[in-house]
Parts: C-alpha cells; structure tokens; sequence
C-alpha cells in the first residue's frame, strides 16, 4: 500500500513539476465574442453561468448609485470596453475584484472599504482591465488544463469516496457537507498542483499593475495610489492575528494570485517617480461615496474574526478623522470580540469616546451600559442604558435594557 | 494485472464504507431527549441527523422532521469557555465560541454569528424576550435570515446560562410554509428544556 502511494505521490509530482510552455492568449478586442468552436466559448459559457448567480446571490449589493458609481469608474478607465464590462457589487468583507473573460465584474465591498480614495481604487479595477484586456484569464485556464491531468485521477477518488458518503447521508443539506469537507481536501490537492502554475502568473500580475498604472494615470488619477494600495495590504496582513496569514505575505507568489511583492510595490512606486497628487479633498470625496455602507461593511469584516486586521483596517480609516463615531465603536466591537487582556477596558473606554461623536450607533449606549454594569459601575451604566432607551423608545430589546437597570437598581449589575 | 486495480477499487469502497458507517440518521423518539446536561420533551418522532453534519462539535445534536434543508433543530448540552456551536474549518476562519461572562445581548450574538457561520446570510435577531430553562432564568428570541442563494430563513432560540455553561436550543426553518409548520412542536420542546437532575 504505501508502496503504490509513493507510487502515485510521485506521478502526482511528475505531473505537477512538469513545465509547460507558456500558452499565450491575444489581447482583447472589444465588442467580440469568441467562435463556438473554440476553448475561449467553454470559458466564457462557465463565465455565463458564474454572472447568472451573481445576479441572484443574496450577497449583491442592490444599491443602484454604487453600482453606478464603480460602473462609471471603469468606462473611465477602459472607454474601449464600454458596454463590454458589467459590475456586480458583492457585499463580501474580503479585497477583491474580478473581471472575468465575458467581461462580468465583481468588486467587493472588502475592497471598496480598504480603498482610501478614488484613485487607489481606480488603480486595483485598472488592474484588473490589465488581466481582462491581456485575457490572462484564458492563459490561465489553458496553462492549469495542461497541468491537470496528473492530479485528476486524485482528485477523482476523493470525490468518490466523499459522493458515497454523501448518498448514503440521505440528507441534501448533508450531503452538501460532506461534499464541502471533501471539497478542502481536493482544493489542497488543486493549490499544490498549481504552485507552479503561480509562477507564471506572477509575470501577468506584474503585468496587470503596469497596465493598470498607465489606465489609471492616464485617466487622470494620482500616480503614487497603487503602490500605497498594495503598501497598505502588506500592512494589514502582517498585522492578521494568524500566524498564516501573516505568512501569506512571503508565500502570496505562490498561492496568491496576487502577489504583494516588495519588487511589485516598488516597480509601482518607480513608475510614479513623482509626489503623491492625491489630496485630503480626494480622500473625502470618495468616504462620502462609500459612506452609506461603512456601518453594515465594518460589521461584516468583524465576521471574518481576524482581529488584529480589523483594527489594521479602521486605524486606517480612521486617519482622517471623519467618522469618528462609528469607527471608534466597531474599534470597540473588536476589542470586546477579542477579549484578551486588558480588551474589555480597552472597549468600554471606545464606546465611552464613541458617544462623544454625533454619528456613533445608537448601540454604543447599550453596549457601554453592560460593559459599565459588569464592571461595577453603576453611574456610567445607568446613564448609558437611560439615554439608550431615550433616544429608540421602540427599541426591539427594549426589556433586556430595562431588565439591566432592574438589576442594577437592585445592586446586582452583572 | 488485474490485482492493483481490485486493491484500487477496494481501498475506495472501504473508506466510502467507513464513512458511511459514520454517517447514520437515527430515531429521536417522543418524550424526554437527554444531551449531556439539558434535557428536552419531544411532542412526536425527530430524525437525529447529527451524525451526517460534519461541522457540528459534539456537544451538539440536530433533530429534523423534514431534512436540514426544510427544519432543522439544534440542541446544544452545555458549552464551556471557548467551545462553539459551528467547529470551525481552519485555525484562521474561527467560529464564535461562547465566553465566560457574556452579557445576555452576546448570547444573542453568539447565536446569529454561529448561525452566520452556517452560511445563512444578513442573520437579524429580534423580540428578545424572558424564558426558563428549568427554574433557572433563559432568553428566548428570534432570527431571520436568508440563505445564499436568498430564500428566507426564520428561526427562534433559547439561550440558558446555568453553571458556567451556556445551552443553546435553536430552530431553523425556510419562511414559507416549513418554519410555521413546526413551530407548534418547537414552542414544546423549548419550553420543556431544563437542565438534567
């Protein structure tokens, strides 16, 4: 047995370390679909598919003025492509944006978040037209189908095993899992197979960040945004509270397909060879944008448990000053989330300094007061859940509040 | 020539059989259902699933009338510091795990996050309200949300905090038709939960 494992292992090797010769792809022409007959109509049909459920998802952002917003971005930068490119805004807490063949876009609100100003954000879709008008995305595929078969057999009997099980659980939803577990083990085989692959492909990132330079600095936008978008992953990745993905940094050329590279920012920042035009105003104007997602956007990130991010993220947002209210409370939502150390104390003196702006949450009150309560202070508690019941009469946990100030009343906080 | 890929077949076969030996539906009759420390009365027959949903830690078991797509029942014995409801799939995509301490407002919490840690989307909890989980004071509530591909979800659950331990009896159902269907039998079950003598 562990002889034929070794076996197969090694086939799985020689197939995976095979090299394989670049399959370049022409650029794009606009306003053209690809010929029935050929690999790029595969593509751009499971492209079709993924665009239907996007539409659908639940996680689309609806928000026609947004949606209008990033569509107008980009027909700035790509004036060509007009009418070929359709964003879907994604209500996703992670950075990301992607331009598939068929020209349907996703931009995520994990990057609409992290992008400090128009011109940053402008640099990242640049990119990404980069990928799209290189057709990268089909060099990809067809370098990853030349590099698949070795592992498919793998990947094959994983799946038949994890299907038998999945019958035999008479359940769809258990079915779906075990599919899923199953599902991690065949992505572990599937990143190990394309490690090399990446190698490759860091060439086309590189190459997407000098497209999306010229696109975006010829449209006007600050040359010196790129390479403080990149600086500004690197910076909130290394300060993950995870070990890995703190790490992600040195391994991104291998299983990123973004890889954030020191060569990468720096190449950036030679190509700007100029100072920062960006200004304070730029900054303002595009939070004002993205101002009316910020709240249900900052407690989606939350979501992802990564605090020491998070606090990366609203350090970050915060260095303007504006919003003060409500990033000082999700600054708080994390500290209390987290409870380490000292993170309670450290919590409640967020949501006191919260309730000092005009734009905190109405929840700060609340949270302050049990915080305030468990930590025997009665005064603070007192005051926080009176205003709380103050200013939302109607609130739907209005009893749980009344139900702490029973308590309290009664010498009993906690 | 013919024996590598018997030994091939037949190493796939046992390990699908060992898996499906693992992965059993059994019965969860009417009356008195003990997990751990809590105990519940079912009014009818439940299917106990727990054993087919991969991510379910053990001091959690799912009941369900129709599959856990259609009605799904969690009953959780008690969970110390640091345990969850949803096992986590990877050390740097935690699940909410319960905290010695937490305020009645973040047990609400731990109940929509772990529910969002299910895959339900845009989780909202309301109506919080008083309950009993034997003699010793519970919080009962309800939540909506939707599935990814946007059915609506409703749900409704009790959170106890007896002893350090923190009970979690929770329903899920789709809006239409299923969560109403059920909620007669629910309302029983979590008003007969209490902990075991």
């Amino acid at each position: 047995m562990r002889a034929a494992f070794r076996r197969g292992a090694g086939a799985m090797l020689a197939a995976t370390s095979l090299a394989t010769t670049p399959v370049v792809a022409e650029p794009r022409t606009p306003h053209l679909r690809p010929a029935q007959t050929t690999d790029e109509a595969g593509i751009w049909a499971l492209s079709d598919k993924a665009e239907q459920q996007a539409r659908q998802s639940v996680e689309r952002n609806r928000d026609p003025a947004l949606n209008a917003y990033v569509t107008d971005l980009i027909a700035r930068l790509a004036p060509e492509y007009q009418g070929d490119l359709r964003v879907y805004v994604m209500d996703r807490p992670f950075f990301n944006a992607t331009m598939a063949p068929n020209g349907y876009t996703e931009v995520w609100s994990g990057l609409l978040l992290r992008a400090e100003s128009e011109d940053q954000l402008a640099f990242v879709l640049g990119h990404e037209i980069g990928h799209f008008a290189e057709n990268h995305a089909i060099e990809a595929q067809r370098a990853v189908k030349a590099r698949a078969q070795g592992a498919l057999a793998l990947q094959i009997a994983v799946s038949v095993v994890a299907m038998g099980a999945a019958v035999n659980s008479g359940s769809a939803q258990g079915a779906n899992d075990i599919m899923r577990a199953a599902g991690s083990v065949n992505d572990l085989i599937y990143l190990s197979q394309i490690s090399a692959f990446f190698s490759y492909s860091r060439e086309n990132e590189s190459q997407a960040d000098e497209l999306g330079f010229r696109r975006a600095t010829k449209a006007g936008f600050d040359p010196a945004a790129g390479a403080a978008m990149w600086q500004a992953q690197v910076s909130e990745t290394s300060a993950s509270s995870f070990k890995k993905v703190r790490d992600q940094e040195a391994r991104g050329s291998i299983f990123s397909t973004h890889p954030l590279s020191t060569d990468r920012i720096k190449a950036l920042e030679t190509l700007a060879a100029a100072a920062p035009r960006a200004t304070a105003e730029d900054r303002k104007r595009y939070r004002a944008v993205i101002r009316p997602h910020l709240a249900a956007w900052l407690k989606d990130d939350l979501r992802r448990r990564d605090p020491g991010s998070s606090l990366a993220l609203i350090d970050r947002l915060s260095a303007g000053g504006e919003d003060a209210g409500l990033l000082t409370f999700y600054r708080g939502e994390v500290y209390r989330q987290r409870r380490l150390d000292d993170d309670l104390v450290k919590a409640r003196q967020a949501y006191a300094e919260a309730i000092t702006h005009a734009d905190a949450p109405l929840a700060s009150w609340r949270i302050l007061g049990d915080l305030a309560a468990q930590a025997g202070d009665r005064a603070t508690a007192q005051s926080a859940y009176d205003t709380y019941l103050a200013r939302s009469p109607q609130a739907p946990d209005r009893w749980l509040v009344e139900a702490g100030l029973k308590k309290l009343s009664e010498g009993n906080p906690s | 020539m013919i024996r590598r890929p018997l030994r091939v077949c037949a190493l796939v076969m046992a390990a699908g059989a060992v898996l499906s030996a693992c992965a059993s539906v059994t019965s969860a009759p009417a009356g008195p259902y003990t997990i751990g420390q809590a105990q519940v009365t079912l009014g009818h027959e439940w299917s106990d699933i727990s054993a087919i949903m991969l991510a379910r830690p053990a001091k959690v078991r799912l009941l369900s009338m129709d599959g856990p797509l259609l009605n799904r029942l969690y009953v959780t014995d008690g969970l110390a510091p640091g345990e969850f409801m949803v096992k986590p799939m990877a050390k740097e995509r935690p699940t909410p795990t319960y905290r010695a301490g937490m305020s009645p407002a973040e047990q609400m919490e731990f109940v929509s996050d772990s529910m969002g840690a299910l895959e339900y989307q845009r989780v909202e909890t309301d109506n919080p309200r008083p309950a009993k989980f034997g003699t010793a004071d519970a919080l009962r509530f309800d939540l909506k949300a939707k599935t990814k591909e946007g059915l609506d979800i409703s749900a409704t659950a009790l959170v106890a905090e007896h002893k350090e331990r923190l009970y979690v009896v929770l329903y899920i159902a789709p809006t239409e038709h299923y969560f109403a269907a059920e909620l007669p039998e629910v309302e029983t079950v979590i008003g007969s939960v209490k902990p075991v003598a």
